[in-house]
């Protein structure tokens, strides 16, 4: 006897799914009902299955135990007249999970209204990004506590913000195309963003949880960008960014999990079939003449995916993308990154002379970034005593112990040139200027 | 020595509301996962996977009353009948079960004589 197996993350994408669904058909007021009863239905199915055996079409099974849940806590309600009404010939009509609604495509779609519906302008995006942890990803409350480093109270409390402005005014997203879901598009563009640094940026040393996020982000940012909506070039860049960030994710850690410089990792253990994909979405994305964030920054990935040594790194391209990304989507920290590949390409004091009259925010010039920075430049101009005030503030100020090390071995000297202590560390704060 | 049938009953500590979270869908994957390893090892133990226990009544000499269920500290939850060598064996089919990881579960492993 073998067991046969569900699809990987069945119930979690499942969960997604059929909230999704099922808040399209009784409407996004519901959501909460809508919730408990997509809950109710997986415990019933893991119930059932484990003793049973799977049925043929786990998707259609828990559907119907869900729809069906879902209907008779609605006709216990006092509006339950008005809303058999409203949805009677879609909602009640469809007990049985019929081919017409396991077309991938309404699925598809269901997924994408519901991704539009959580990018509301009047929710914040902490409670944006939030939400589609727990309505798309299925998530649960302790689990997104745990990826996004905060406590299960503020989970609630991001959530709820989203839920009573859902609940109050919901709103009426028909048909997935027209203008209304277009002016959302760069609002779900930012939220799967954010969703991807989340995982990719995090100076957390769990891999696998932070691979989860990014792994979501590109599921979700996939299914945008197959759809009519999502073929405009900045969605395609973005999902290009993601395939090639990810690529090299493997390579980003050493065996004990803690952090590699850009020139230490093993190259070979890039993903080049990922890399792939990600360089044919950004060939994709290259169309019309909106140039967004997310072209730059997978520009910027690309140059790195495609060279074979960190000294054959294209570091005039780098340079460029930098520089409209600082035009684009203007921010200190794309200044520092500026500086750094300029010393890489031009040399140490080039990359000091970038930086030359810039004032930092005090976020910044309290950070152990910037210190890391300057303390490497004027270290490899010769500057002794400089670099080593920078070091010692650098040290200090480290946020974890993986990033401590990582700053002793670039700073310490061990390394010769570096260009990673911006590369995974600098690029932390990009989503400081987003949430 | 000839293989023997065990009752295996799984006891739980009544639901109190508002207690603890529901588990999440990614847990209930790991729930899920462990469930079938745990099936697939015990494969040839397995004679019932039996089954869970919902209301029922009480049949004496004076008729049928609802069950003690409602005072109880424990419900019992569900069965499954193993068969195994010994009782030892039994007993390690049941402790490795999923059954017991909840706390406060429990299951009672008895043999069932025939003659």
């Amino acid at each position: 006897m073998t067991t046969p197996k569900l699809v990987e993350h069945f119930f979690r994408h499942e969960y997604g799914r059929l909230v999704a669904m099922l808040s399209r058909r009784v409407g996004v007021q519901h959501l909460e009902a809508v919730e408990d009863a997509v809950q109710s239905a997986l415990m019933k199915a893991l119930e059932a299955w484990t003793m049973s055996g799977l049925p043929d079409n786990p998707s259609a099974w828990v559907f119907r135990v869900a729809h069906n849940d879902l209907m008779g806590e609605l006709r216990q309600r006092t509006n339950r007249g008005r809303i058999l009404e409203q949805y009677a010939h879609e909602a009640i009509d469809t007990p049985e999970y019929g081919a017409e609604c396991l077309m991938a495509g309404e699925v598809r779609d269901d997924l994408l209204r519901m991704l539009f519906v959580c990018c509301d302008k009047a929710i914040p995006v902490e409670s944006q990004l939030v939400f589609a942890l727990k309505t798309l990803c299925g998530f649960g409350i302790r689990e997104i506590a745990l990826r996004l480093f905060t406590s299960e109270a503020n989970v609630y409390k991001r959530l709820g913000r989203a839920r009573s402005r859902l609940r109050k005014h919901p709103p009426r997203l028909g048909e997935l195309t027209g203008e209304q879901h277009s002016s959302r598009l760069p609002a779900v563009n930012k939220i799967l963003y954010v969703l991807f640094t989340e995982g990719y940026l995090s100076s957390h040393a769990e891999m696998a949880i932070r691979r989860e996020l990014c792994d979501e982000a590109i599921r979700l940012a996939a299914i945008l960008a197959e759809h009519p909506l999502g073929q405009v070039p900045e969605t395609q860049a973005l999902l290009a960014l993601m395939h090639l960030h990810v690529a090299r994710m493997t390579a980003r850690q050493d065996a004990s999990g803690g952090l590699l410089l850009l020139e230490e990792q093993d190259r070979t253990l890039w993903d080049r079939q990922r890399i792939q994909v990600g360089l044919e979405w950004l060939a994709r994305s290259a169309q019309g003449d909106g140039f967004s964030r997310y072209h730059a920054e997978a520009g910027i990935a690309a140059e790195h995916c495609l060279a074979p040594s960190l000294q054959e790194t294209r570091w005039e391209r780098v340079v460029d993308c930098y520089a409209l990304l600082e035009r684009v989507a203007p921010s200190p920290i794309h200044k520092l990154n500026r500086a750094v590949a300029v010393a890489e390409w031009q040399g140490p004091a080039a990359g000091l002379a970038v930086l030359e009259g810039f004032e930092p925010p005090t976020w910044l010039a309290g950070s152990y970034l910037w210190a890391a920075v300057l303390a490497d430049l004027h270290r490899r101009c010769g500057n002794g005593h400089r670099a080593k005030r920078y070091q010692d503030a650098a040290l200090k100020s480290a946020p974890t112990q993986a990033q401590q090390e990582l700053l002793q071995r670039r700073l310490g000297g061990l390394a010769r040139t570096q260009h990673d202590v911006s590369k995974t560390q600098v690029r932390k704060y990009h989503k400081g200027d987003l949430t | 020595m000839p293989k023997q049938n065990y009752l295996c009953i799984q006891r739980s500590q009544p639901k109190q509301p508002g207690k603890g979270q529901a588990p999440s869908p990614a847990q209930m994957e790991e729930m899920y996962a462990k469930f079938n390893a745990w099936k697939e090892k015990f494969q040839e133990n397995i004679v019932d996977m039996g089954g869970k226990l919902g209301a029922g009544k009480i049949v004496t000499a004076e008729g049928a009353t609802d069950g003690p269920f409602v005072e109880a500290k424990e419900v019992i939850g569900g069965y499954m009948i193993v068969s195994a060598e010994s009782l030892e064996e039994a007993v390690e089919v049941a402790r490795k079960s999923p059954g017991v990881w909840m706390p406060g579960s429990s299951v009672e492993v008895r043999v069932i004589s025939t003659p």
